[in-house]
């Protein structure tokens, strides 16, 4: 259902995605993992628009999604990020709202769906994510797990086809990220297409289907989760394990 | 009373003091509006005959500063609500002999001028003395009232007893004179001592004597219009005449130049007065009738017979009886019985600023966002705009609008004039307020509504911009107190509000400190609940800090 072909993605002069392809199909979940600066989050990025690319074509379901000289960008843009949701590292939850208002903020303003009905999607959400006790509370006065839980009910409340998670555990501390990873296996099992991009290669082996490496804008290795962050065939790839387990 | 700015460029050229600036920014102002005038053909409705208009609408209408003060246009002590003075008593008069109501416009009053030509009133009677640049630009009367100027000094210095005292020649030191910055007398010391004293400006005619009283900044003498000296000798009883009155001159009406019909009308009325007596019991009435106005045959009996420099009876009974003149209000007294009109007025106050204040903000806002996110020539437009309204001063955003839009044909109340002036003065700063408030709004957060499906204008109304508002409120309240006080200067334009009508007040009374207090106590009471409201809306949005 998500598809990349041949992406090309250029900073001044330097190449930071080198023409990657990458399809993902519905209900599976893809671990995107790589050394930083391997271009991982710039590929996540490229999906929902947050970075455009210089050549190459993006497909989500019927949506055709062009480089950015495209002028039909803006426009197909908006349709796919209307299916597909992401949840970012900093969770980024907007501070002036309250929870229950955070997660209702996109149902009522993007897709028109009447305030009375999205509250009561929101609260089974915020409930299914364990946070319905804090609906009234203000982002920050939670703790960074709580925050990124809130988060992922936000994303959900557009009943997205797919969801792009980037490093959603990085900023959390050990005990935090277990709450939030628990979330995401949770949705796995319901079916959700998910594209991760993590660190967390334990995360990836018990959750993902598929892995895919990357190095220096390039998929290096690619296949089974299980197989590919067990026995890895890449230097790239063992290199990037080996850090993991230390 | 005073001559007209444009008279005194060599003067204030020569002359340079703290006031001189202000003086100077009058007179470019005069000649923006002068080229202006010059650039920009007549409006359709000045070719009617202006004697017909008023006849037609059944009003005349008059315009003068009641800053003045006495003997002119001033709020009566008994009640300040009604205007009093000679002139109010002439005004009604030629109103009466033209078949038609008067009706008192208030204008700054070096700005009257412009009022007449801007159309807002009909003639300017406020004590505008003849002089030949005048007579070049203006319709001018025959004279009301034949002036004369008076030296004061302290009655325990007796260095000075005449004009002559001050020549440099019969002296050793340099004296230092006071007079009203533009006014008659003003000219008359450069033209005559220009170089021998040093001349000292000063805004009102009043402050000028309190100064000699009291020695301030040196002064050693005013040089002072007679009526004034007359009208408030009483208040200043340290001040004597050092010397006989001098430099006579005309107190005429002005009419625009091509109002040669009303002009007319107007001629013939002061010359029914002066025939039939009603100029001269009306100057009485002020204790201005005197032996100059007599030498000038400006007074004659019922029965059509001169009056020579001898009062008459009936004179003196006038003078004596006369209510009018002034007696120096001071303490508790004054600010009872002229609290409630500063109060008053501070409503004028608090409705400029709160009508202009959210304009800015809304006009500003729209700005910012238009300078971050619009396309390049809309980015270069409101950059140019920006600095175009911050770099020019208030006053002349005001002027412009208020004098210069009519000859382009677009006409605008006073009032909205200084709402509108205010507004954009307001917005460049506002602007720049709110692109800091925005660019503070860390890219996540517009990264996060993009993702929801925001359009970038949702993203802008639901998620950047209620988060800069709450940023920017400790600036833009600064803005708001700067633009309560900022509201005086739409005095220039007409409109009447707190620290004008203290100027007012003060003049007229002598109360300078008493209404100081009171005026000073009633914009803080204004600025302060705003302060409060400003930091309980900063409280009240704290919760969604990060």
């Amino acid at each position: 259902m998500i598809e990349l072909h041949e992406i090309v993605k250029r900073y001044e002069e330097h190449e930071i995605l080198k023409g990657v392809s990458l399809k993902v199909s519905k209900g599976e979940v893809c671990a995107l993992l790589g050394p930083s600066g391997s271009g991982k989050s710039t590929l996540l990025r490229t999906i929902n628009g947050l970075e455009d690319f210089e050549s190459g074509h993006i497909r989500v379901s019927d949506i055709y999604l062009g480089p950015r000289n495209d002028p039909k960008r803006y426009h197909a843009l908006q349709g796919i990020r209307k299916r597909i949701g992401m949840v970012f590292q900093q969770f980024h939850l907007f501070p002036h709202r309250t929870v229950l208002e955070n997660v209702i903020e996109g149902p009522v303003h993007v897709l028109g769906v009447r305030r009375d009905e999205a509250i009561e999607r929101a609260k089974s959400l915020l409930d299914r994510v364990g946070m319905l006790a804090k609906a009234n509370a203000r982002p920050a006065t939670l703790s960074g797990g709580q925050q990124q839980r809130v988060a992922i009910a936000r994303s959900l409340a557009m009943q997205p086809e797919a969801m792009l998670f980037d490093e959603p555990t990085s900023a959390l501390d050990p005990e935090m990220t277990g709450e939030v990873t628990a979330v995401m296996a949770d949705l796995a099992r319901e079916g959700q297409t998910m594209i991760v991009v993590t660190h967390d290669a334990h995360f990836a082996r018990a959750t993902a289907h598929r892995a895919v490496i990357l190095s220096q804008g390039n998929i290096v290795e690619a296949g089974e989760a299980k197989q590919v962050l067990f026995d890895p065939q890449h230097e790239a790839t063992k290199r990037l394990l080996d850090r993991n387990r230390s | 009373m005073k001559g007209h700015p444009m008279s005194t460029d060599l003067a204030t050229d020569r002359f340079h003091h703290a006031s001189c600036r202000q003086q100077c920014r009058r007179d470019w102002l005069g000649v923006l509006v002068f080229l202006a005038l010059g650039l920009v053909p007549l409006s359709p409705t000045l070719a009617q005959n202006r004697l017909d208009q008023i006849r037609n609408s059944g009003i005349l209408r008059w315009g003068a500063d009641q800053e003045g003060g006495g003997p002119y246009v001033y709020p009566s002590p008994e009640n300040p609500n009604k205007l009093v003075g000679f002139e109010v008593d002439i005004a009604n008069e030629l109103a009466n002999r033209l078949g038609v109501e008067p009706a008192y416009v208030q204008g700054q009053w070096d700005k009257l001028p412009d009022l007449l030509n801007r159309g807002d009133i009909d003639i300017v009677l406020n004590g505008y003395e003849w002089n030949p640049s005048r007579s070049e630009r203006f319709g001018l009367s025959i004279p009301y009232y034949v002036y004369q100027l008076q030296l004061l000094v302290r009655d325990d210095d007796d260095r000075i007893e005449s004009f002559e005292s001050l020549k440099s020649k019969n002296s050793s030191v340099r004296y230092r004179v006071g007079v009203l910055g533009g006014s008659a007398a003003h000219d008359y010391l450069a033209n005559e001592l220009g170089d021998q004293i040093d001349i000292i400006q000063f805004e009102g005619a009043s402050e000028v004597m309190r100064g000699v009283e009291l020695g301030l900044d040196g002064l050693d003498a005013n040089l002072q219009d007679l009526p004034v000296w007359n009208f408030y000798r009483s208040g200043y009883p340290r001040l004597r005449p050092a010397g006989p009155p001098i430099g006579p001159g005309f107190y005429v009406v002005m009419t625009r130049k091509e109002d040669r019909e009303l002009l007319k009308a107007i001629n013939e009325a002061i010359l029914q007065m002066l025939s039939d007596g009603t100029l001269r019991r009306i100057l009485s009435t002020y204790g201005l009738w005197d032996t100059t106005q007599a030498m000038r045959g400006l007074g004659v009996n019922p029965d059509g017979s001169f009056v020579g420099g001898m009062l008459s009876s009936e004179d003196i009974e006038a003078t004596s009886s006369s209510t009018e003149v002034f007696h120096s209000a001071r303490g508790w007294t004054v600010v009872q019985q002229r609290g409630l009109l500063l109060a008053r007025a501070a409503g004028m106050t608090v409705l400029l600023a709160v009508c202009a204040m959210p304009l800015a903000i809304a006009v500003g806002m729209i700005m910012a966002v238009s300078r971050l996110m619009g396309p390049t020539w809309l980015r270069f437009l409101v950059q140019t705009y920006i600095e175009l309204v911050r770099g020019t001063p208030l006053v002349l955003q005001l002027y412009v609008i208020f004098f210069l839009l009519p000859e382009l044909g677009f006409s605008i109340h006073a009032f909205w004039a200084g709402v509108l002036g205010l507004a954009i003065n307001y917005s460049a700063y506002e602007a720049e307020i709110y692109r800091a408030g925005i660019q503070a709004i860390p890219k996540g957060q517009s990264e996060a509504a993009m993702a929801l499906g925001m359009s970038r204008f949702l993203t802008l109304r639901r998620v950047i911009l209620p988060q800069a508002t709450k940023l920017v409120i400790p600036p833009v309240t600064n803005d708001f107190i700067a633009l309560f006080k900022d509201t005086a200067v739409c005095s220039v334009i007409t409109v009447v509000e707190l620290s004008k009508e203290y100027s007012i007040h003060a003049r007229s009374t002598g109360a300078i400190v008493e209404l100081g207090l009171l005026t000073a106590i009633l914009y803080l009471a204004m600025s302060y609940p705003l302060s409060l409201l400003a930091s309980y809306l900063e409280r009240r949005m704290a919760g969604g800090a990060r």
